[in-house]
């Protein structure tokens, strides 16, 4: 963990705020345990990436803007921060944690930014003891959710009562309801 | 042909002229225009048979069998034509019965003729019609007839008899034989088959039938109310009925009854069962059983006629039952105090559903479709709670009062019709195992106050509702009853064993219950007087020795005593439950304690004690002094023992306010997410993949006992993902799939079951009694 602090500050990236840093170490494969990375696969990923000093480091870091990704790949990189940000043996994280890291991985288009913020902004004013941590499956859901109903506006056909999307995505529609309809 | 040799050869203009017209046609014409009934005698019939005959036979130019066969039709033809048809013109116009009547006449002629036409020309059927394959001569006739006759006058005569029986529907009284006679020559026209019958008269009638039911109906439905109308339709139906058997074809019958039913019934439906001051519902609310039955007959004839009416039957009992629990409401709104031992309420729901019954098993016949409607009503009233008192825990506490000593009086046949009452009300309750968990309680409290007023009883209402839910339903409250039915049987062994020991005074009894079966309790470690824990540790030892694999539990909570208690000269028997007794015990000196004091002495908590100090020192019976007085206990107080008590009776009780709630709400949610989650293993187990909407209804399906809202599932389901025991499927983000670490779960599949339902383990708690001197 200091390690990959020290390297973002030579690199100079801001950890808390730059994705660059998440995309890194998903691309240097950093699976085995949250929070840090092995030096097998830094070894690994340093040789396969060709990166042997920070010069070349630097150039890579270009390429790991979160707009080059396809569906697929970041769907598994999205998959990853959630992974990665747990703590030791935890399976679900902190809920400000959530909204920080869902602010910071999908700012840039990926969802747009109504829906994030309408979701963020959700999750920070629900007084549910039971979403003050939100496990993987909500966490994945509600990137799919996004892609399903990409526009942010409209919930047109969704169904609570059909649907199999997780309770909080329910609650959210229906916390975006009642929004919507006051405004009418 | 011996006679073709002997005899010289018939001309054909001889043999017709001279022999057959002259000796049979023209006498028969004669006869039948004269009214007299025809008869030849035999030995003209033979010569004239005898001539067809030889010119049937004669040999070749002169056989003459295509002439005659000709001759033969136009015979008939010609009579029909110049002298029936004319006839019968002559008389239309001048009145329906004098046509059909001169029809029938004129018909039953043409059958004479025929018949004897058929006679002399016989041998013609016999080989000239056979090797031609011609119609044979009876048919012939019939066949001019038809086109001669019946083609020309069967609108009329269709029109007539309809006329006639639109007078009979009316109430006139009409010639039946002769509609009957015309009937049947219409069936006769169709030479084998109904089809003229069918088209010519049956198709204008039921027309006509449906035009007269239908002025009928717009007639009634203005005037009448509902129950007299269905009179008149019931009375129709059946005049119908028997207007086709008396004189039409019974293959009518269906068609006019469902042109009846049609027009009378169908197309007024609605109208007739939502009239308003005589539709359905008021029948119902006026227990008009004759009328609803009348309806319900009449309705029945119609293919899904009973639908409608079941649906208002059905809102009837609804919104009968609302207005009961309405009227709960509105005692609640005006002030009320909710009380869950009120049974007024439970008991109107139950005459309102012992009612409707009957009224369903003798109105209606016990029909599917009105036992479906009163389950749906119920279904829907039982589960309508208000208040604070769920209805499942107002329907167990009146299956308290019923069953615990000193609460109504009733009958033993009182009390089976009631249990069997409340069973069938219970079957509508969704929260099965909301009423089962309170059921349970009561029946604890009941069972170890002795406060049961009969074992059978318990019995029976157990078993029925073992009836009801199956075994797994009741099977703790059996084992409940087993526990007291054990521990009666080893009281007595038990017992001598505790003269044997001797060196104890007190009279001590302990009932030994088998955890899982009855509700939980506390069970606070208050330090005994050595009286007491010496008779503990007595039955410990009885009790080790008996059982090796059993650990005890002492539920002090539950115990009771009689303490004697000796104020001055007078001593008074304190009927009190244990813990009253061990803080009676502390004050045996006379001490006085501060709260705090005493509460380390016993080693008992705030909540515990709190509650006996304020039963033994500000309820009625101040047995024990509190310093400063007040109503409320608080850590500060002291106290001692009041020296000036006395009291006119002799027995004491003294009971502490009971501050368990009846039942655990989050032992009842607890063991329906196991409940959910179990079923959602089971299926997914058997499935394998499955979507959503299919997984949750097949959950809802595998429940028997309550029915969680589908959200609650939709969480259990997202527990059983985070635990990874689901997981969501690839391609179908509505899909589930098992994950594999199911098959860890195969291996252990007790981790699910023994939280579930079947629980392995036995451990034991024990209530002491204990009365001291």
């Amino acid at each position: 963990m200091e390690g990959i602090c020290k390297l973002c500050e030579q690199l100079d990236l801001d950890p808390l705020e730059d994705v660059r840093v998440l995309v890194l170490l998903w691309k240097m494969g950093a699976n085995k345990k949250p929070a840090e990375i092995q030096k097998e696969e830094w070894m690994a990923a340093c040789h396969k990436l060709q990166l042997d000093s920070i010069d070349s480091f630097k150039k890579f870091l270009p390429q790991l803007d979160t707009g080059f990704m396809d569906r697929e790949e970041f769907g598994d990189f999205y998959k990853f921060c959630f992974q990665f940000n747990r703590a030791g043996t935890h399976k679900t994280l902190e809920k400000d944690l959530v909204v920080a890291l869902l602010r910071m991985c999908l700012a840039g288009g990926r969802v747009e930014p109504d829906r994030l913020d309408s979701f963020c902004d959700f999750l920070e004013s629900t007084k549910d003891e039971t979403y003050s941590k939100i496990t993987l499956d909500q966490w994945r859901s509600f990137l799919d959710f996004s892609y399903e109903y990409p526009n942010a506006k409209s919930l047109e056909g969704y169904d609570d009562s059909e649907s199999a999307w997780p309770v909080l995505i329910d609650e959210y529609c229906e916390y975006m309801g009642k929004k919507m309809g006051k405004k009418k | 042909m011996s006679s073709s040799q002997n005899q010289p050869v018939i001309q054909l203009e001889d043999g017709w002229n001279n022999v057959i017209k002259k000796g049979a046609i023209d006498v028969l014409e004669r006869t039948l225009d004269d009214g007299f009934d025809t008869s030849f005698e035999p030995k003209e019939y033979i010569r004239i048979y005898t001539t067809c005959y030889d010119m049937c036979t004669q040999r070749s130019p002169y056989n003459w069998s295509r002439d005659l066969y000709q001759r033969h039709g136009e015979t008939i033809e010609a009579y029909l034509r110049n002298t029936v048809l004319p006839a019968l013109q002559d008389k239309t116009g001048q009145g329906g019965t004098i046509l059909l009547n001169e029809l029938k006449h004129r018909w039953s002629n043409h059958q004479i003729m025929n018949k004897w036409l058929r006679k002399f020309f016989t041998y013609l059927d016999r080989y000239y019609v056979k090797h031609h394959s011609l119609p044979t001569l009876e048919m012939a006739g019939l066949h001019h007839f038809k086109s001669e006759i019946y083609q020309n006058c069967k609108e009329n005569t269709t029109s007539a008899i309809i006329s006639l029986i639109d007078e009979e529907r009316e109430g006139e009284i009409i010639d039946k034989t002769l509609v009957k006679s015309i009937a049947e020559l219409f069936e006769s026209m169709g030479t084998g088959s109904l089809d003229a019958y069918t088209f010519d008269l049956e198709t204008p009638l039921l027309e006509a039938t449906r035009s007269y039911y239908g002025r009928k109906r717009e007639d009634w439905i203005a005037k009448d109310s509902t129950p007299d109308y269905l009179i008149k339709a019931e009375k129709a139906l059946g005049e119908e009925k028997t207007r086709v058997m008396e004189y039409l074809n019974p293959s009518t019958e269906p068609k006019i009854r469902k042109v009846v039913e049609d027009e009378i019934l169908q197309k007024v439906q609605t109208n007739l069962l939502e009239k308003e001051g005589s539709g359905c519902s008021v029948l119902l609310a006026n227990d008009k059983t004759d009328d609803l039955q009348r309806m319900f007959h009449l309705f029945s004839r119609l293919e899904n006629g009973l639908q409608p009416m079941a649906n208002i039957v059905e809102k009837f009992i609804t919104a009968q039952g609302n207005a009961c629990i309405e009227k709960r409401q509105a005692k609640l709104d005006s002030g009320e105090k909710d009380k869950n031992d009120d049974p007024e309420f439970v008991k109107s729901l139950i005459d309102l559903h012992e009612k409707y019954l009957s009224v369903i098993r003798e109105t209606f016949a016990s029909h599917h479709l009105f036992q479906k409607a009163l389950k749906n009503s119920f279904e829907e009233i039982v589960n309508n709670d208000v208040g604070q008192y769920s209805n499942a825990e107002l329907m167990s506490t009146f299956c308290d009062r019923i069953l615990k000593s000193g609460g109504e009086k009733l009958s033993e046949a009182e009390v089976e019709q009631s249990l069997d009452r409340i069973v069938q009300l219970f079957s509508f309750l969704t929260d099965k195992d909301l009423f089962a968990e309170i059921y349970r309680n009561q029946l604890a409290k009941r069972l170890l106050n002795q406060r049961s007023a009969s074992d059978d009883a318990e019995k029976a209402l157990i078993a029925k509702l073992k009836v009801q839910c199956g075994t797994q339903f009741t099977s703790k409250m059996e084992g409940m009853l087993n526990d007291l039915a054990v521990g009666s049987e080893q009281k007595n062994e038990f017992d001598q064993r505790m003269e044997q020991h001797g060196d104890t005074k007190l009279s001590f009894g302990v009932q030994v219950l088998t955890i899982g079966n009855w509700p939980s309790y506390k069970a606070p470690e208050v330090a005994l007087p050595a009286q007491m824990s010496k008779c503990m540790e007595v039955f410990k030892e009885w009790h080790d020795a008996k059982h090796q694999k059993r650990r005890l539990t002492w539920v002090h909570s539950l115990g009771n005593a009689t303490v004697r208690a000796t104020y001055g000269k007078k001593f008074y028997d304190l009927q009190v439950t244990t813990l009253q007794a061990v803080v009676l015990a502390a004050f045996d000196n006379g001490q006085t304690y501060g709260f705090t004091e005493l509460k380390d002495k016993l080693n008992l908590d705030d909540i515990t004690l709190k509650p006996i100090m304020h039963s033994l020192s500000c309820g009625k019976q101040k047995v024990i002094t509190k310093s400063p007085a007040g109503n409320k206990i608080t850590s500060t107080d002291s106290f001692s023992p009041n020296a000036k008590f006395t009291c006119n009776m002799r027995k004491i009780r003294i009971p502490v306010a009971s501050v368990e709630s009846s039942h655990n709400k989050n032992r009842v949610e607890e063991d329906r997410s196991v409940a959910i989650e179990a079923a959602i293993v089971r299926i997914m187990k058997a499935r394998k993949t499955l979507s959503h909407q299919q997984l949750v209804a097949e959950v809802l399906s595998q429940l028997a006992f309550f029915k969680p809202q589908p959200r609650v599932i939709k969480k259990r389901i997202e527990a059983l993902i985070d635990r990874e025991y689901l997981e969501r499927s690839s391609e179908n983000s509505q899909q589930y799939n098992v994950s594999l670490l199911i098959s860890f779960w195969r291996c252990n599949p007790s981790l699910f079951f023994a939280s579930y339902n079947f629980l392995r383990y036995v451990l034991i708690k024990s209530v002491p009694c204990l009365s001291g001197e």
